[in-house]
């Protein structure tokens, strides 16, 4: 079942099956929900961490100088850390893990599951492959073996280049993912859904690099701060982009993001923490050149990773909720008097 | 509720880009008489189990949904009152006023669930018709929210004494009895031929001329749900299973106008696409070397 079956009994919010009959089927879902668990927005997060974190360390690596190699150092194992634990989540998510690998069998351009899948995969190879490059310039492998020459001789900014097209893929594809389905919030989104996922996953993934270096203590203060700057432009892009998510949703449609808890984590959890509070506390600093505590600093990113998480659950569950509310399927699917949609 | 007004739109009404020799249902609820003999010739035949046990109040409606076990949903619609809660003293030339509809996988003619399967496990048979090969899904789940009808689901058991398979289920319009030259269990069943199966053409041709008998009758609002201008639009070219209704189809819980889920993939890549270039320049002129 993909809905919870109310009885006649279980009335919600005080509402009979009489009630809801007036309005639509009983209040039965018109379309059914994704099955989705905690896996797919966990997914979401950690792809996205692992995909931006790999094109900020490329970036930085091409056209950064110096001072931007611990930017690139950090960028390129977050990117791995946070990629490792994706398969696995998607496998966990199946409802046959086992058969994880008949994703594999096709390749099918107008499902983008079957493209994130292969999208993936040659991520990986990029992600893992500047990894293990770092990992020889650290001199993880010992100095002058087989294989740190090996790693040492191949083109790591040619790959760091060409990775950034699959990295940006990573980071985006989910919102393209969401917004090919029946689901009201996510389709009627559809332009803004991949552009939302990737500010997002910028954001969290310059957060996290932020985090790590001003842990780490080192970087120059300079480095850090144009990381910061670019932070708050993503932020604030990220917060219009939310904005206009909700106009363009109307009042159905959006109604999931404003009511209840959602509503609550919506308002607080990712517009204030999120992105609110960092932007004003990192702002100052990146733009005017004022010097913030370390603490402070991590506190911000903190804030930021916190919100990024919230933001992935916020929308596949309030998608699920839109799903499930007749009204909103109507809303999107009911014929124009002008005929607008009428091919 | 706000619903669609239903009106003949030429080169779309009865028209669909079904492939010739397609084979396909129509379900003509004028006929229904709610004896859910088709839910229960479903069941028996595809061997399903039971659903929970229960009364849920709507109406004579004891199934609520279709799902992975219920192939073929029977719903009851009772218009026993105006808006204002009395009872019309005026009744419609035929039938009562109960509307009741069977629901099925409508076998769309581009179907959303189809295209979004990443494992080819769904395909498209040599009668046209949508099937979940059982041994290629691995319940990824991404074909539920891409049904525009909300009609396959994953059988994840009843959370108490069944497990479900945790893959895709949804009516295959009998590909077992169609294989041997048998018509489906439900339409077999159908007692007053409410389920009528056969070629898509013949069919629609079948259907044109009875909502054309419905509205020299009186009922006007009759219309076919299925075609290119009601039911099968946005891409979808069309219901393989299709109906005739006599309300908007906001009241039988249907889409009216319903679009591909697909057709979103290449706008959305593209802006995505856009934005992501947007960010790389942001990215390269904040890190550049100074
Ligand atoms: S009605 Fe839904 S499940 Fe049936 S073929 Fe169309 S998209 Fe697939
Ligand atoms: S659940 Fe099965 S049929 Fe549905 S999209 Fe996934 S692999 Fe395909």
């Amino acid at each position: 079942m993909a809905y919870e079956r109310r009885w006649e009994t279980r009335r919600r919010g005080g509402r009979s099956a009489g009630d809801e009959a007036r309005e639509s089927y009983y209040g039965v879902p018109v379309i059914h929900r994704a099955p989705w668990r905690w896996e797919i927005p966990t997914y979401f997060f950690l792809g996205g961490i692992a995909g931006a974190s790999y094109v900020i360390a490329g970036i930085a690596h091409v056209f950064g100088g110096d001072e931007e190699r611990p930017v690139v150092r950090a960028g390129r194992y977050l990117s791995l850390a946070a990629l490792i634990p994706s398969p696995i989540l998607l496998i966990l998510d199946l409802g046959r893990p086992e058969r994880f690998h008949h994703m594999l069998r096709v390749f099918k351009v107008r499902s983008p599951m079957s493209v994130g899948t292969w999208g993936l995969v040659v991520f990986g190879a990029f992600s893992t492959l500047s990894a293990l490059i770092q990992a020889a310039e650290d001199g993880l492998f010992g100095r002058g073996t087989l294989v740190a020459r090996l790693l040492l001789r191949l083109p790591s900014r040619a790959i760091a280049f060409l990775g950034q097209f699959p990295a940006f893929f990573v980071s985006g594809y989910t919102g393209v993912l969401l917004a090919a389905t029946a689901v009201p919030l996510w389709t009627r989104n559809y332009l803004l859904m991949g552009p939302l996922f990737l500010a997002s996953a910028l954001s969290n993934a310059l957060a996290a690099i932020t985090l790590i270096l001003t842990v780490a203590g080192r970087t120059s203060h300079r480095s850090l701060r144009r990381l910061e700057r670019f932070e708050t432009v993503v932020m604030g892009v990220e917060a219009l982009l939310l904005a206009a998510l909700r106009l363009n949703s109307g009042k159905t449609i959006a109604r999931p993001m404003h009511e209840g808890r959602l509503g609550r984590i919506y308002r607080v959890g990712v517009l204030g923490t999120g992105l609110g509070l960092p932007l004003l506390v990192q702002a100052p600093g990146a733009w005017l050149g004022r010097r913030l505590p370390r603490g402070v600093t991590v506190l911000a990113a903190l804030l930021t990773l916190i919100g990024g998480a919230l933001f992935r659950y916020l929308i596949v569950t309030a998608g699920h909720r839109s799903a499930d509310d007749p009204q909103a399927t109507f809303e999107l699917t009911r014929a124009r008097e002008n005929g607008s949609r009428r091919s | 509720m706000s619903t669609t007004v239903i009106r003949d739109q030429p080169g779309r009404t009865g028209t669909t880009g079904a492939r010739p020799g397609a084979v396909g249902f129509l379900t003509d609820t004028t006929l229904c008489i709610g004896c859910k003999a088709c839910e229960v010739a479903c069941k028996q035949w595809n061997q399903l189990p039971m659903d929970e046990f229960g009364f849920t109040g709507y109406s004579y409606d004891n199934t609520g949904d279709l799902s992975a076990t219920t192939w073929r949903h029977v719903a009851f619609i009772e218009r026993i009152s105006d808006s204002e809660g009395r009872r019309p003293t005026t009744m419609r030339a035929f039938q009562s006023n109960w509307l009741m509809m069977s629901d099925v996988c409508k076998h769309c003619v581009n179907a959303g669930c189809m295209e979004a399967c990443p494992t080819g496990a769904i395909i498209r048979t040599e009668f046209d018709t949508v099937v979940v090969q059982q041994d290629v899904c691995n319940g990824c789940g991404y074909c539920v929210p891409a049904c525009p009808f909300g009609v396959i689901a994953l059988d994840l058991g009843d959370g108490r004494a069944r497990v479900g398979d945790h893959k895709a289920h949804k009516c295959t319009l009998c590909y077992d009895r169609l294989r041997d030259g048998l018509e489906p269990a439900c339409a077999k069943a159908c007692p007053t031929d409410s389920i009528q199966f056969g070629l898509v053409e013949d069919l629609m041709d079948r259907a044109k001329q009875r909502v054309a008998d419905l509205r020299a009758q009186g009922v006007e609002e009759a219309h076919i749900y299925g075609d290119r201008a009601v039911g099968g639009t946005g891409g979808i070219e069309g219901l393989n299973a299709f109906f005739i209704l006599t309300a908007p189809p906001e009241v039988y819980n249907l889409p009216a106008q319903p679009e591909l889920p697909q057709r979103k993939t290449i706008p959305a890549s593209v802006s995505t696409a856009l934005a992501a270039v947007a960010f790389a320049v942001g990215a390269i002129l904040s890190l550049r070397r100074k």
